[in-house]
């Protein structure tokens, strides 16, 4: 037993992360160092801690040396905390007796200097140790799960998912903003590369939603609140105004046909339109329209009423308001899918100046059966016959002055559709120009390869620099820079069609928001792990699935989508759950009932609440996340973080700065 | 509405009328133009700056500083001078090292770089400050002509410093043209350079005289009867660039070539000869124009 300190027979641990420390680290002079500091019993280094030998090692000396509280310098704790954490439970410790020093993302992989990144190591080890002589014994907190599950998002994401966590017996709210689920996957007309049509694949699994009696579909709603914590969230639901009766209403369609007024139409990305009494498209689920309110002549003008007239089922509303429903669920998949770049934007191509320039998405709806030219390829400035198509790719995309990432669907999607065109006209001549063309997933170069050798296409690889139009023919130039053979061409096409960038939804901002999340650069929602938890949240209980976290096709949404729900079933499928027990504690004694700490707290976990005749505050540990920032608030000191008391943090400080005095 | 007046070299040397005649427009619509006392070249913006890029921000921010002691906002004639000056302006106001360094400069000739005004081209202030309507009822005599527009690279990019909103499209000259009555004619690549920057002119001129070339081409082709610039080089490229082309490449097109207050000013009354067509290389005999 040491004089100093409660007495702790503390081991220290020191990982060479095979070079990734030992290469800029000294270990050995570490090891030698955090042994001669008091209460330190054994301090070994080893090549890789965290493998089964390494862990040997600790559990050996804990049996042996007698210890009860360790120190492991290596990788960030986000990393391996929880392997020692078990380390020390097997070996019948308490595993909040532990403490981390992350030599590696803090010291080795940033520093160059191998003295002083071995002198800020051993930094870091005292201070691990003087803060694990104080640390206490703590308990998790069990929390009740709700056993169901929140889909934000009804597009093919969001269908998988659904069907997933359906199959596996549990319950799910799914809510979708548009009147129909189906999301951007309904409009397009064939899927790459296998050329299945894509209604014929997704239509079944629409329906299936829409009958599964475990899935609670809510559509033309938004997700407007969130409260709670993993495993508890209750979220307030905006179900809007469709002034359409859902019980009543048995979608015979009567009502879309009469409607007087004509609207361009979103869903066709104005190619064509709609009624203002309507649905996305005739497969709808739930098949019941949607009063467009801002163009409906009854609710604008009170005039017309003639769906009302007509309705056999007596289904329309006009009186019907948004409605508000509360709903608690265990977790949450978001799968809000994305936005389309708007190609306005590149000026030099003259969207929206110049009539036959059209989009990628606008061009699936030209040529989709169900469309409003019913597949029939035309040019949009005159409706007359296309001779000569032109692809322009990366628009939006890889580009310094829009988005840096590559979209990753634009390649495939336009060989796609310039493909489905020649197999309907083959005299069209087809020019894709690109800067490469990434064709790397199953199947997809063999396509690639087809499309020039079978099909004719010509690919030219340049970007585009401009498109100019002949003012009397409408006809397009091309100008671009054909990198291969070192020269300017200029192709005088029908109809060019920009390969628009996939862009992170404009709404997805307020879901980040709503759920505390992060956003990586290009503006997608972050997941916790760019390769080894590809669909979790930094956040507990929230799960990413399809472009929302980054643009992907197809397969890759589907997989996604199908890990999201797995992650979210090993979550929701315990009744209770063990969170951290690094939460604030309120020494009553000290506490005069300020609510400095309540008005602190981001996680609305601290209440103020009577105690005899004062007024104290009170921690919810179940909401509490243990950030700390009450513990600064409170003027007192009598809100705390257990395991980091203002004793330890000061301890901890002390230790740093006696090192740098002595320098 | 006061500005401080930076003439460049170019308009006072080669066509001094197009510098009288900007200033009596200006002096009619109530704008005071204060002379520069001890102005230089901006220096060139190509040029210069990518040989030395300090060298040109020490010469720019001095043009600058003497405004600043003026105390008013600066007014260029030429796409050059603007480009220069403006670009300048932006780096140093947004860079604190660059401007202490420079200024450690200007210090030697008793000079500072504050960064408290902006730099306008001549362009922008009758179409901001002076406004399109104003502009419109002075109008005395309709002008019943087609017009090229021609706006020079300077005066667009970088479009992020520039920031006119757009660097494709632009429709500033085009709308201060047809204030006059005229119609701005739809040309085929508008925006292409007219030869004469980055000093393409002064060391490969028949690579220049090419742009040049083609550009009147499109605009005869378009049928523009002449053709409006805002800007002193692109004005020279245009005027002596007809000669120098008939000389290279045998052509002749006799695209008459006119600086925008040169258009406006016959669109106010002025006299042909206050507008200085007669020092012109190409003859601006449009029968409209004449009286």
């Amino acid at each position: 037993m040491n004089a100093k300190g409660n007495g702790r027979q503390i081991g220290v641990y020191i990982c060479h992360c095979g070079t990734n420390i030992a290469g800029t680290v000294d270990v050995k002079d570490v090891a030698l160092e955090a042994g001669k500091i008091k209460d330190v019993v054994v301090a070994r280094d080893y090549k890789y801690m965290c493998s089964n030998p390494g862990q040997d090692l600790i559990k050996n000396d804990i049996k042996e040396k007698n210890l009860d509280a360790i120190v492991v310098a290596a990788c960030s704790p986000k990393m391996h905390e929880p392997t020692y954490r078990k380390v020390l439970q097997e070996s019948g410790l308490n595993p909040f007796l532990f403490e981390m020093a992350n030599i590696r993302e803090q010291c080795s992989w940033v520093h160059r200097d191998k003295e002083k990144a071995t002198e800020k190591a051993i930094d870091l080890v005292k201070m691990a140790i003087v803060k694990v002589r104080q640390n206490e014994a703590l308990e998790k907190i069990k929390a009740e799960v709700v056993q169901r599950i929140l889909v934000i998002g009804g597009g093919i994401a969001g269908i998988q998912a659904s069907l997933d966590l359906s199959d596996q017996g549990y319950e799910v709210v799914l809510v979708e903003k548009e009147q129909s689920i189906g999301g951007r996957m309904s409009q397009l007309n064939k899927t790459f590369p296998t050329l299945d049509c894509s209604a014929c694949i997704l239509t079944p699994k629409m329906v299936e939603v829409g009958q599964r009696e475990n899935i609670i579909l809510y559509s033309y709603a938004e997700v407007e609140e969130v409260s709670g914590y993993v495993g508890n969230f209750e979220v307030k639901i905006r179900k809007k105004a469709r002034y359409v009766d859902e019980i009543m209403c048995n979608g015979c369609g009567l009502c879309e046909e009469k409607c007087p007024t004509k609207v361009i139409s979103e869903y066709e990305e104005g190619m064509g339109k709609r009624k203002a009494i309507y649905r996305l498209f005739p497969q709808a689920v739930p098949n019941i329209p949607v009063i467009d309110a801002d163009n409906c002549l009854y609710l604008t003008e009170g005039k017309c009423g003639v769906c009302k007239k007509i309705c056999t089922a007596d289904a329309i509303d006009y009186e019907q308001k948004d409605e508000i429903i509360t709903e608690k669920v265990g977790a949450v998949i978001i799968a809000t899918g994305y936005d389309t770049y708007d190609a306005i934007l590149k000026e030099e191509y003259g969207y929206g100046i110049y009539n036959n320039v059209i989009t990628g998405l606008q061009l699936e709806r030209l040529i989709h059966p169900a469309g409003p030219t019913k597949g029939e390829l035309k040019r949009p400035s005159d409706q007359g016959k296309i001779k000569r198509i032109a692809f322009v790719q990366c628009v939006g995309s890889r580009d310094e002055r829009a988005n840096k990432y590559c979209s990753r669907v634009c390649c495939m999607y336009a060989i796609k559709n310039a493909i489905l065109i020649k197999e309907r006209y083959p005299d069209i001549e087809i020019y894709i120009f690109y800067i490469d063309i990434r064709a790397f997933g199953k199947g997809y170069e063999e396509f690639y390869k087809r499309a020039q050798e079978e099909f004719g296409i010509k690919f030219i690889r340049g970007r585009v620099a401009e498109i100019l139009e002949d003012p009397d023919t409408k006809n397009l130039i091309i100008r671009a820079d054909d990198t291969l053979l070192n020269v300017i061409v200029e192709a005088e096409v029908d109809l060019a069609v920009l390969s628009v960038a996939i862009i992170p939804r404009k709404d997805s901002e307020n879901l980040q928001k709503l759920f505390g999340l992060v956003t990586s650069p290009d503006g997608f929602l972050m997941e916790a792990h760019a390769k080894l938890r590809p669909v979790d949240t930094q956040v507990d209980g929230i799960f990413l699935a399809g472009c929302v976290q980054g643009p992907k096709d197809i397969p890759d949404t589907v997989a996604q989508a199908k890990a999201a729900a797995s992650s979210a079933l090993g979550l929701i499928s315990k009744k209770t759950l063990e969170l951290e027990p690094i939460v604030a504690v309120v020494e009553e004694s000290l506490c005069r009932g300020c609510g400095d700490c309540a008005d602190t707290c981001e996680f609305g976990a601290i209440e103020l609440q009577r105690l005899n005749a004062r007024i104290v505050a009170k921690v919810n540990k179940v909401l509490c996340k243990g950030c700390g920032a009450c513990s600064v608030a409170c003027c007192n000191g009598a809100i705390v973080v257990k395991n980091f008391r203002d004793t330890q943090t000061f301890e901890m400080i002390a230790t740093a700065l006696e090192s740098q005095m002595t320098v | 509405m006061k500005y401080a007046f930076f003439l460049g070299c170019i308009i006072p040397n080669r066509y001094p009328a197009i510098e009288i005649i900007t200033k009596r427009i200006l002096i009619d619509f109530g704008v005071d133009l204060l002379e520069m006392h001890g102005a230089s070249c901006c220096p060139a913006p190509g040029v210069f700056g990518s040989l030395d890029l300090k060298t040109w921000l020490s010469l720019a921010a001095r043009n600058i500083s003497i405004a600043e002691e003026l105390g008013v906002d600066i007014m260029t004639m030429c796409n050059g001078c603007y480009g220069s000056l403006k670009d300048a302006n932006h780096l140093l106001k947004t860079n604190k090292e660059l401007k202490e360094e420079i200024n450690e400069v200007l210090a030697d000739v008793d000079k500072e770089f504050k960064g408290s005004i902006e730099v306008m081209h001549q362009v922008e202030i009758f179409s901001d400050v002076i406004g399109i309507e104003n502009i419109k009822n002075a109008i005395v005599k309709n002008l019943n002509l087609k017009v090229a527009a021609h706006y020079g690279c300077h005066f667009l990019k970088p479009s992020e410093i520039k920031m006119h909103g757009t660097a494709e499209r632009p429709r500033m000259l085009d709308n201060l043209i047809e204030a006059t009555g005229a119609s701005s004619i739809q040309y085929k690549d508008k925006m292409m350079c007219c030869g004469f920057g980055g000093g393409v002119r002064t060391r490969e001129i028949e690579v220049a005289l090419d742009y040049t070339r083609e550009k009147i081409i499109n605009m005869k082709k378009a049928g523009a009867e002449c053709m409006v610039n805002q800007c002193a080089s692109c004005h020279l490229e245009f005027d002596r660039g007809q000669i120098e082309i008939k000389n290279t490449f045998g052509e002749e097109f006799r695209l008459p070539v006119l600086y925008y207050t040169q258009l406006l000013g016959l669109a106010l009354g002025y006299k042909v000869k206050e507008l200085g067509f007669q020092f012109h290389n190409i003859p601006v005999k449009l029968e409209r124009m004449v009286e």
